[in-house]
Parts: structure tokens; C-alpha cells; sequence
């Protein structure tokens, strides 16, 4: 899979090698890309195969006397690398010549230790082999069971998402090769009442291949109980609760109120407040949160799109901030080591400080026991939404549906849709239990505020904690 | 490129298709502070081919289409794999037939303007320098910000005779502005304009700062309950965008919506003002190659049109407008400081106000507003709004002031009664 880039890799290591003629530091990243993504809906049947973010392309990053420039192309051969050469130093030559007065910020040229790397993941069924024909027809018997369960449901939505990608990283001293691929599924079923529409959704995810569609039948029962439940829903009085949050709701506590505050590209420009809380507690002896790739899911990869290895980054150690998570160029503005979350939407746009696999670590209850031990309160579940807010560490989240708990049981009237606010430490230090079963879920997609869309995945156990509701 | 994919296409026996050729430059400027963070360049060509391929499937005619995207650098024993593979898929992505767009030609569109005359890098520093000019206050300044400068050239094919291209550019990006004292604070901001809109952008950036500056002594005392709302500015397009988003041709034809011209998608009872709405026309054609016109949408809050790409229209049995991305509300008859009198709660900026089309809800985490009762005006952050345009669309005013981006025009502000906070107290 991907000879093109066995074929170009000779004319990539020439095109570094000239580039290091003029630059101090130079390195590219090359991604070959095979997307595809399968829908059925009352829309129709839809199959496209068009790409993943840009695709495949190719980024060559330098250091010049300004600081760190980038060049993102997707028309390359061996011929083309005196050209391209030309290309960056013409271009740069005009955008130093406009931002005459400007200053660049001080970036020390990181660190190109060598490293030599070959890597790729298992699967288990190929969704190419599998055929477009057999994913549809089962995607179909899926809904057809889905619209089956109640005459209620008007409609019932399924998807599969794949992509296999393969990227190389050259430089001075690195040579990483790594070939991945992960694979999605969603179900989503829809309710009406009057002009509104209320939706119940659940998603699937591994590392892998098309195997995850065995999965997502498992769902149904679950998707429509909560479909129909927020027919008779209504909006929450506002308070402050003590909350059940299911694994999801856990996995988005972890992602949007806290992963965000610790990437590291904030910390260089002042805007997260976690910096200042490193060896302080910020949450319950019970949290303890990674981030990396020593788990297996969507997110889960050999090296960053900056070359940096990855591995096992423990954010929060039993309600202790220990670090952040780092890109390659704020590491070297904070004098600190990369943790391999330098990370692209595509080769197309700028490395941020990105999350890979975030989640809390498992404890010892279940949600039987958290949900008994609440006089009153709510269970949330399933996550919509989310926001960062570094800064303040303020929380916006939002999930589709609060189960009323009353006297350590389930009264069966539903709240929806609810927005969580409140103060992070608050929150994380307020949890009193954690499930003993954790799961990830990478389903979904992470922008860093509106746009650079990457894919994570998030979870934990099921948690208990007191949250603001409305 | 495009006579090697035709020949690609001829080789595979495909008849119908289209060609989406696109073009695109960039240079970019990432900042911390007023200092450079990185610059960026960037240069790409991708052609979209979409294939359709009729079948027929239990004596009913049906047609299914499937995109891939392909590079320059493939050999053509590359592009007719995978044009081969996606011809193939299109038969499993079958759909009840219909119409392609109707062919259309024109010479190549050119836009004119700064943007697309002056060299990207120039273009850019210009943005940067506008940017930073209104930043010359030491306690509420810029921390970071990202300036992108894009020009492209877009060329549409078809099976069926289109030739259109054209070109098209935007300039945008994100600021975030900070207050440190008494509280430290930011607030993030996105632009986008069509042109090198130099003014514009430092009116953001000295708005920006003024918002930063009441955020940094606002206090966390919104209690819970219920008020009449201002929403401005943004957050004002994205109330309105339900209105886009339920008469779109792609949520009527399968039922998430059930609007239809003449419908009074307002409600009966209305004692506000009475919706007056347009979708504008972005670029000159559709990416199916659907040329595109300003649409009157909603006339005294009645539907007169559907909108869609080609697909869905075609189901509808109306004629495709091309997919939308700018809505112009034309409303507005009370003056933005009359519109904000009496007690209510003017919410500026949300960490990420949203509006659920399919369920009519809006609301957010509100990062600043103001609480305002006569004379009394008390910044606040924290808590929450949560409201349902189904149930506030029949009591809506709207501010004489406009505004303007990239996707909106139409009132500054929109005064929505009764809506849910949750506060921080209470």
C-alpha cells in the first residue's frame, strides 16, 4: 500500500539535503492518503472517496534567519526540487521584505536527534477487501432493524468513515516511516415533535479496519430507548447537581474542559492558567489523565507531524498537574521536551499542540453504585459539544439528555438539551467516584477553537462529580 | 491535466462525470504578541472527479455518483484505478434518478481587487500591520494572531457540456484579545473578508479590546431565570441561519424539515417584527456548476423559496440555486441603544454559541454581557443561555444598526424575550 512514496523517497531526502545548502534546519513531512466514507440516510446512499483533509502532500519546514517557515505542495518529482528550493527562498524573500518592522519570536532551532523508524498498525479486515457492496448492504440491514424498533423513529442514520494513511518524516538525522489506519462508525436515530427535531446518537471506533462494524448493531437498543425518551423531555432547572457522567461525558470533561488547558503552544502565549498550576492539585487524588499513543485507538500513531516520537504523556497524577502536552517548536521556546503532540489537519496547515488519545484512568465503582448514592441529582449522557477556554479555565459543555436520579435511582424523566459550566478545578476536584471500566471513544473530530480539525479520541470511566447545569 | 483525465475517463467507459479543478495559493502569519511566529506558503492543485453511473434496480431507474480526488503526479495506469474504483462504488450508491445541472459556459470570471492583483505575501503583511495598528493600548492588547491570505482559480467540467471558471480569494483569520487587570481574560475572535478590508479589521480589533476590557471587571453574578436577551453581532447570524439551514432542499426532501414555499415559517402569531430574509450569491457558480443568484427567501415571515444543490431540487421539482453560504436579513427598525433599553441581558461574546437546526435550540457559555436595567449597566461573565427560537421566533426585533462578514448582512442585534440563563449564583 503506498509505493508512490517508496518511489519519491529518494528525491524527498534530495530536497531536505538542499534545502540544509541554505537552511540551518530542514525536514519533510510526506502523507499519502486513502479515504473513503460510506452513508444511508432518507438522503440516500452515498459513497465518497475524495479525501481526507488535503489529502496527500507533502510540507517542508526551514529555519532561516527569521525563524521557522513552512511550504505546503502537492506536485512533487525529482525534478522539481531545485524549483521548489526556489520557491521557499523567493517567497520568503517577499514576506520578510513586507513584514519589514515586524520582529519574529525568538525560536531556538529544536533539537534533530537521530531516528530511524519503521512502523504500521494491525487490522483485521481491510474495508477494500471488504467491498463497497457489503458495507452498504450491512449499513442498510442496520438501519432497516433500527427503523423496525419503533414507529416512532422517522429516521435512522448510519455511517462508516475510513481513512489508511501512510507518512514520512525526513530530516537532518530522522528517516520515520509509518502506515496507520483507523475506521469509524455512527448511528444516529431521530424523533419529531412538532418542528423539533430530537436526535440520540452513539459512535464506533477503533484502530483499525472495517471490524468495527460489528459493533454498532449492539448500539440500537440503546440509541432509540434514548430517542424516544426525549420526546417527553423538557429544559433543566438551572443549579448546581450532583452528575453521573457516562464514559463519553467523562471523555469530553477530560478533552474540552482540561486537555486543551495543558496544550503547551497556550502556554508559550500566555493564554492557559494551567501553566501555573504545574505540581499543584487541580483535581480529586482519584484523577490521574493521559494522553499518547500506548493505547490503541483512532488517534494513535508512531511519530507527529513534526517528526517527534510519541508515548505516554501523564498529564494529571492523583489530582496533580505534572506537565502539558508539547509540540516540537513551543518546546523549544519553553526549554522543555516535546511529548509528540505536534500535530496537522493535513500537510496543508500549520503544527499546533494537539491531543492524541486523552482519558482519566479507571477507579473502582460502578455506575450502579455512583447512581445509589445520590439523593438527587442527574445522569448525563451523550455528549454533543464542547469548548476550551485555557485561559479561565471555564467549562462549556454540552450533552443531549440528564436521566433524573432521586433517592439512588432512575425516575425516568429526561432533561435535554443541557449546557455544563462552572470552573474546571471545581469540577475535577469535586470527583468523589470513578467507574472501574474505562473506554475510549474516537468518533469524532477536534478543532483547536474553530478549525484544524484532527482526530482524537477521549474517555475515562464513568465519574461522579458535582456540575452546574442549564 | 484535464485532457489526461478525459482520456482517463474514456479509457474506464464512463459517460458522465464532472471535473471540479481547483487552484489554491496561500501565504499565512502566525503572531505571539506583535511578534512573528511562523510564516507560511502554500501551493496546491487538486482535480475532484465525480462519476455517476445509472443502474437499474427492481425495474426502477436509478443513479449513483462518487467523488475521488486526483494529483498531477499520478501516472494515467493511477487515474483510471481510480477512477475504475469509484465507478464501481457509484453503482452501490444508487439513488432514485434524476437530472444533471444544465450545461452552462462562460469565459473565465475574474474578480477584481487588491486581493487578487497585489502578491500574496504583500497582501499579508498589509493584513498584519492593519491588525496590530489598532493595538496600542498597554492594559488590553493582542496575545496571538493568524492572518491567511488565499486566492484561487476554480475550473468546472462536464459530461454534459459545462465550461465555467473563475476566480475567487478571502482574506481571514483569528485574534485573540486579552485584558489582564483587575481579571485576567481573553476573548477569541475570527474574520473573514472577501477583499483586502484593511478598516474593517481594526474596527474588530478596537472592539475587541473595548469587550476584553469589560470581561476583565465583570463579575460572576448572573443569577438564573429567565430574560429578554440581546444577542448582537454573530451571534445575531447564527439565529438567523435556522431559517437558511430548514429551507435547504437537503433536510426538506427527506422530512427533517417540512417547510414549503408559502408556508408562514414563522409562526401565526407574531407580535414583533415580520422576517424579511435573502440568500446571496458568494461566487458566480455552484461547485455542480449551477450559476448562482441573490435569492429572496422569506417575505414578511412567509417562505417563498427552496434552496439546494441540484440532487435534491431535482426530487423537489424545482430548479437548483446551488448551495448558499450568505444569508442578508433585512429587518431592523429600532435603534440599537432603544433596542437594549430596559432590563435585559446583552450577551456579546459565548466561548461557542451554537444553533441546532434540527431541534431549533440556541445558547452557549457566555463569555461577556451586560446586565442592563435603565441606567445601570453591569458587565457580566459566566453561565449559560438556553432558548428555542420555535418558541421566541414570534416576538424578534432587530436593530437599525447592520452588520457585516463574510457570511451575514443584516441587523447587528436581535432582542429575543424570555429566554432560559443559567446563572452563576442561585
Amino acid at each position: 500500500m503506498f509505493s508512490n512514496l517508496d518511489n519519491i523517497r529518494p528525491a524527498l531526502k534530495a530536497l531536505v539535503s538542499a534545502l540544509r545548502e541554505d537552511y540551518p534546519y530542514a525536514s519533510v513531512l510526506a502523507v499519502e492518503d486513502a479515504w473513503r466514507r460510506w452513508s444511508i440516510s432518507r438522503q440516500g446512499v452515498n459513497i465518497d472517496a475524495s479525501g481526507f483533509g488535503g489529502g496527500s502532500g507533502y510540507v517542508v519546514r526551514v529555519f532561516d534567519g527569521t525563524g521557522c517557515a513552512e511550504y505546503s505542495f502537492n506536485q512533487f518529482s525529482p525534478q522539481r526540487v531545485p524549483e521548489i528550493k526556489a520557491v521557499i527562498a523567493g517567497r520568503l524573500a517577499e514576506q520578510n521584505k513586507a513584514l519589514g518592522g515586524i520582529d519574529p519570536l525568538p525560536t531556538p532551532i529544536p533539537p534533530d536527534e537521530p531516528a530511524l523508524l519503521r512502523e504500521h498498525c494491525e487490522y483485521k479486515l481491510d474495508p477494500r477487501e471488504l467491498g463497497d457492496e457489503a458495507i452498504i448492504d450491512k449499513l442498510g440491514s442496520i438501519r432497516e432493524k433500527a427503523l423496525a424498533l419503533d414507529e416512532r423513529i422517522m429516521e435512522a442514520q448510519l455511517g462508516m468513515a475510513h481513512r489508511a494513511y501512510r507518512k514520512i518524516f525526513i530530516s537532518g538525522n530522522r528517516d520515520l516511516d509509518e502506515t496507520y489506519m483507523w475506521t469509524t462508525c455512527s448511528l444516529a436515530m431521530m424523533v419529531a415533535r412538532g418542528q423539533e427535531l430530537k436526535y440520540a446518537y452513539q459512535g464506533f471506533s477503533n484502530l483499525g479496519g472495517a471490524e468495527v462494524l460489528d459493533q454498532v448493531e449492539g448500539g440500537l437498543e440503546s440509541v432509540a430507548k434514548t430517542a424516544l425518551d426525549l420526546l417527553d423531555s423538557e429544559p433543566i432547572p438551572p443549579g448546581e447537581y450532583e452528575c453521573v457522567c457516562d464514559p463519553d461525558t467523562t471523555g469530553m470533561i477530560v478533552h474540552e474542559a482540561f486537555g486543551h488547558g495543558v496544550e503547551m503552544d497556550m502556554f508559550v502565549k500566555d493564554r492557559a492558567l494551567g501553566r501555573e498550576y504545574i505540581d499543584k492539585y487541580v483535581a480529586s487524588e482519584l484523577v490521574t489523565m493521559h494522553d499518547g499513543s500506548t493505547v490503541d485507538e483512532a488517534a494513535t500513531m508512531a511519530f507527529d507531524d513534526e517528526g517527534t516520537l510519541t508515548g505516554d504523556t501523564v498529564i494529571i497524577d492523583k489530582g496533580v498537574l505534572k506537565t502539558g502536552m508539547c509540540d516540537a517548536l513551543s518546546a523549544a521556546r519553553l526549554g522543555v521536551k516535546p511529548t509528540g503532540n505536534g500535530r496537522r489537519e493535513s500537510y496543508e496547515r500549520k503544527a499546533y499542540t494537539r491531543m492524541t488519545n486523552t482519558y482519566f484512568e479507571a477507579g473502582e465503582h460502578t455506575m450502579d453504585e455512583m447512581i445509589s448514592s445520590i439523593k438527587y441529582g442527574f445522569l448525563l449522557q451523550q455528549p454533543s459539544s464542547g469548548m476550551e477556554d485555557p485561559k479561565n479555565w471555564g467549562i462549556q459543555c454540552m450533552v443531549t439528555i440528564a436521566r433524573e436520579i432521586k433517592d439512588g435511582k432512575l425516575t425516568g424523566k429526561v432533561f435535554s438539551p443541557i449546557v455544563l459550566t462552572g470552573y474546571v478545578p471545581d469540577l475535577l476536584k469535586s470527583v468523589t467516584m470513578m467507574g472501574r471500566d474505562m473506554e475510549l471513544a474516537g468518533g469524532g473530530f477536534c478543532g483547536k477553537g474553530y478549525k484544524e480539525w484532527v482526530k482524537v479520541s477521549d474517555g475515562g470511566p464513568c465519574m461522579k462529580a458535582r456540575i452546574r447545569l442549564g | 491535466m484535464i485532457d489526461r483525465i478525459k482520456s482517463a475517463l474514456s479509457d474506464c467507459g464512463i459517460g458522465l462525470w464532472r471535473i471540479n479543478d481547483n487552484t489554491e495559493e496561500s501565504a499565512e502569519l502566525f503572531f505571539v504578541k506583535k511578534q512573528l511566529d511562523t510564516r507560511r506558503f502554500k501551493d496546491v492543485r487538486k482535480f475532484r472527479v465525480t462519476v455517476f453511473r445509472d443502474v437499474e434496480k427492481e425495474g426502477k431507474a436509478l443513479r449513483g455518483f462518487t467523488s475521488v480526488t486526483l494529483l498531477e503526479s499520478m501516472s494515467g495506469e493511477q487515474l483510471r484505478e481510480e477512477l475504475k474504483n469509484a465507478y464501481y462504488a457509484a453503482q452501490f450508491a444508487a439513488n432514485p434518478t434524476y437530472e444533471l445541472p444544465d450545461p452552462v459556459q462562460s469565459p473565465t470570471i475574474e474578480t477584481a481587487g487588491e486581493l487578487f492583483e497585489a502578491p500574496l505575501a504583500e497582501s499579508a503583511g498589509r493584513m498584519a500591520k492593519a491588525l496590530f495598528s489598532a493595538d496600542n493600548q498597554s492594559d488590553a492588547f493582542i496575545n496571538s494572531a493568524e492572518v491567511f491570505v488565499i486566492r484561487c482559480r476554480r475550473h468546472i467540467l462536464s459530461s454534459e457540456g459545462t465550461d465555467v471558471s473563475y476566480t475567487d480569494g478571502k482574506v481571514t483569520g483569528e485574534f485573540v484579545a486579552q485584558c489582564r487587570e483587575p481579571e485576567d481574560v481573553e476573548i477569541h475572535n475570527i474574520f473573514t473578508y472577501d477583499m483586502l478590508d484593511t478598516e474593517s479589521l481594526i474596527k474588530k480589533v478596537r472592539e475587541a479590546l473595548s469587550f476584553v476590557r469589560d470581561r476583565a471587571r465583570a463579575k460572576r453574578i448572573l443569577k438564573s431565570g429567565k430574560y429578554d436577551v440581546v444577542l448582537s453581532g454573530d451571534q445575531a447570524a447564527t439565529v438567523l441561519s435556522y431559517y437558511m439551514s430548514r429551507s435547504a432542499a437537503h433536510m426538506i426532501y427527506p422530512g427533517y424539515s417540512t417547510w414549503k414555499a408559502g408556508d408562514a415559517v414563522q409562526g401565526e402569531n407574531i407580535s414583533g417584527e415580520t422576517l424579511d430574509i435573502d440568500l446571496c450569491a458568494t461566487e458566480p457558480c455552484s461547485e455542480e456548476g449551477i450559476f448562482m443568484s441573490d435569492l429572496p427567501l422569506i417575505r414578511k415571515g412567509e417562505l417563498l423559496a427552496i434552496h439546494g444543490n441540484n440532487r435534491f431540487c431535482r426530487y423537489l421539482g424545482i430548479e437548483p440555486t446551488g448551495q448558499y453560504r450568505m444569508l442578508k436579513c433585512l429587518n431592523g427598525m429600532t435603534p440599537f441603544e432603544e433596542l437594549k433599553a430596559g432590563p435585559c441581558l446583552w450577551a456579546v461574546t459565548f466561548s461557542d454559541f451554537q444553533m441546532d437546526a434540527m431541534s431549533g435550540h440556541f445558547g452557549g457559555e457566555i463569555r461577556l454581557a451586560y446586565l442592563i436595567d435603565g441606567d445601570s449597566v453591569t458587565p457580566v461573565t459566566g453561565g449559560s443561555i438556553n432558548g428555542s427560537i420555535l418558541e421566541a421566533q414570534g416576538n424578534l426585533q432587530f436593530s437599525l444598526e447592520r452588520y457585516d462578514s463574510a457570511n451575514y448582512s443584516g441587523p447587528y442585534a436581535v432582542r429575543i424575550n424570555g429566554v432560559n440563563a443559567a446563572g452563576t449564583e442561585g
